[in-house]
């Protein structure tokens, strides 16, 4: 999994998903790690409370899904989303 | 936009089997790690399940992602319903309920014994940000580790070692059993050195660095090199001896507990002499990744580089 990711994508991709993420969820405390395409995902949000773990992920990927589309997304893979409540 | 078509080609893929998996690749050979890791935990399980190859199809590639809100391959559907990608079935399995999900019985395993060195433990202490989130050790079906803080999750073990307390789920503590963790100095500050008894035996990674730690520490292990004489004339580590016939006789009489390093110039061809160390069983025979260039570099620079 370490192979090149090229993309179109110019700026700072992780500070892009924590940004898009907060700009979903209000309360999100987003910490993302990685590079090269592949990306570790943690965000803490009371909005999980009550959900499971497909509504949660689900509520994350809809809010970073533009980074994940097409052939040369800056988003390649998620190698490891977690979600959590405060 | 998901095309009728599509749209009901999918339905009808998730209504003809029980358990679908949409992937990258078949279930021979995925080619995703994703899809892979996936496709082995349905195959530890022991269910049927159809394999789906999306890199066939552009519009059911796209469109499962719509179809299922879901932006990542590989996608599991379990009775016509989507549980989840590789993250979520991972999760799922290592507590018990992907088994349930699937109707197989859940292995009865014991809680795993781990045992913790001291430096290990301190380490672990040391790392501990104090937001209540305990040490994870996860153990995938092929042997490769990851250990991280992590909150509590349903089905794990909390096992005592060290002074420490240890996730551990349930698909991981079968792998795990017998485990030691120790703490080795490394010239780039240290790393966690971990022991498995139940690991099948293979060829394992050592960097330079490491390498440096062992010898000047005195470690008793036979290091060799497997390249030919004009090579080592121009560059080569003091400890190393030629990996000529009498070595491999020499190797031979030698317990199949030594440790034993191999080495060459970028670490290519001793990987294979390495894995016929290991098919003659050898247990601890290990690699120098980098070879004796990656020595120069970042240990000796008074060894030249070729």
């Amino acid at each position: 999994m370490g192979s090149d990711h090229p993309t179109d994508f110019v700026g700072d991709i992780c500070e892009a998903i924590r940004g898009s993420v907060r700009a979903a969820i209000d309360d999100a405390v987003v910490d993302v790690t990685g590079g090269n395409g592949h990306y570790t995902i943690t965000v803490t949000s009371s909005v999980f409370a009550g959900k499971n773990m497909v509504q949660s992920q689900r509520l994350v990927y809809g809010a970073i899904a533009h980074l994940m589309k097409g052939d040369r997304a800056p988003v390649h893979a998620v190698d490891r989303l977690t979600t959590r409540t405060p | 936009m998901l095309s009728a078509e599509t749209k009901s080609q999918i339905e009808g893929l998730i209504q003809k089997n029980r358990v679908v998996l949409f992937m990258k690749g078949n279930k021979h050979f995925p080619q995703c790690g994703f899809s892979a890791q996936v496709v082995q935990i349905l195959k530890e399980v022991g269910v049927p399940f159809d394999g789906v190859n999306v890199l066939q199809d552009a519009a059911l590639r796209d469109g499962i992602k719509e179809f299922t809100q879901w932006p990542t391959i590989p996608q599991l559907y379990v009775d016509g319903q989507f549980v989840g990608g590789c993250d979520i079935v991972k999760d799922l399995y290592a507590q018990g309920e992907l088994q349930k999900l699937l109707g197989a019985e859940a292995e009865d395993v014991p809680a795993p014994v781990i045992h913790v060195h001291e430096r290990a433990a301190k380490a672990f202490r040391d790392a501990d940000d104090g937001s209540g989130d305990l040490l994870r050790l996860e153990v995938s079906s092929d042997f490769k580790y990851e250990l991280y803080f992590g909150p509590k999750k349903a089905g794990d073990f909390e096992v005592k070692a060290g002074g420490l307390t240890i996730l551990v789920d349930r698909a991981s503590a079968k792998r795990a059993n017998g485990i030691t963790i120790e703490w080795v100095e490394t010239a780039d500050g240290g790393a966690f050195r971990i022991d498995n008894p139940a690991e099948p035996p293979s060829v394992k990674p050592l960097s330079v660095t490491e390498l440096k730690a062992w010898l000047d520490r005195g470690d008793k292990l036979e290091i060799f090199d497997v390249r030919g004489d004009d090579e080592r004339a121009r560059a080569k580590i003091d400890a190393a001896k030629k990996f000529d016939e009498s070595a491999e006789a020499y190797v031979r009489t030698l317990p199949k507990s030594t440790t034993i390093v191999m080495q060459c110039h970028h670490g290519g061809r001793s990987r294979r002499a390495a894995e016929r160390l290991v098919a003659e069983g050898f247990t601890r025979v290990y690699n120098l990744e980098g070879g004796i260039d990656a020595w120069s570099v970042k240990v000796d620079p008074k060894v030249a580089r070729y």
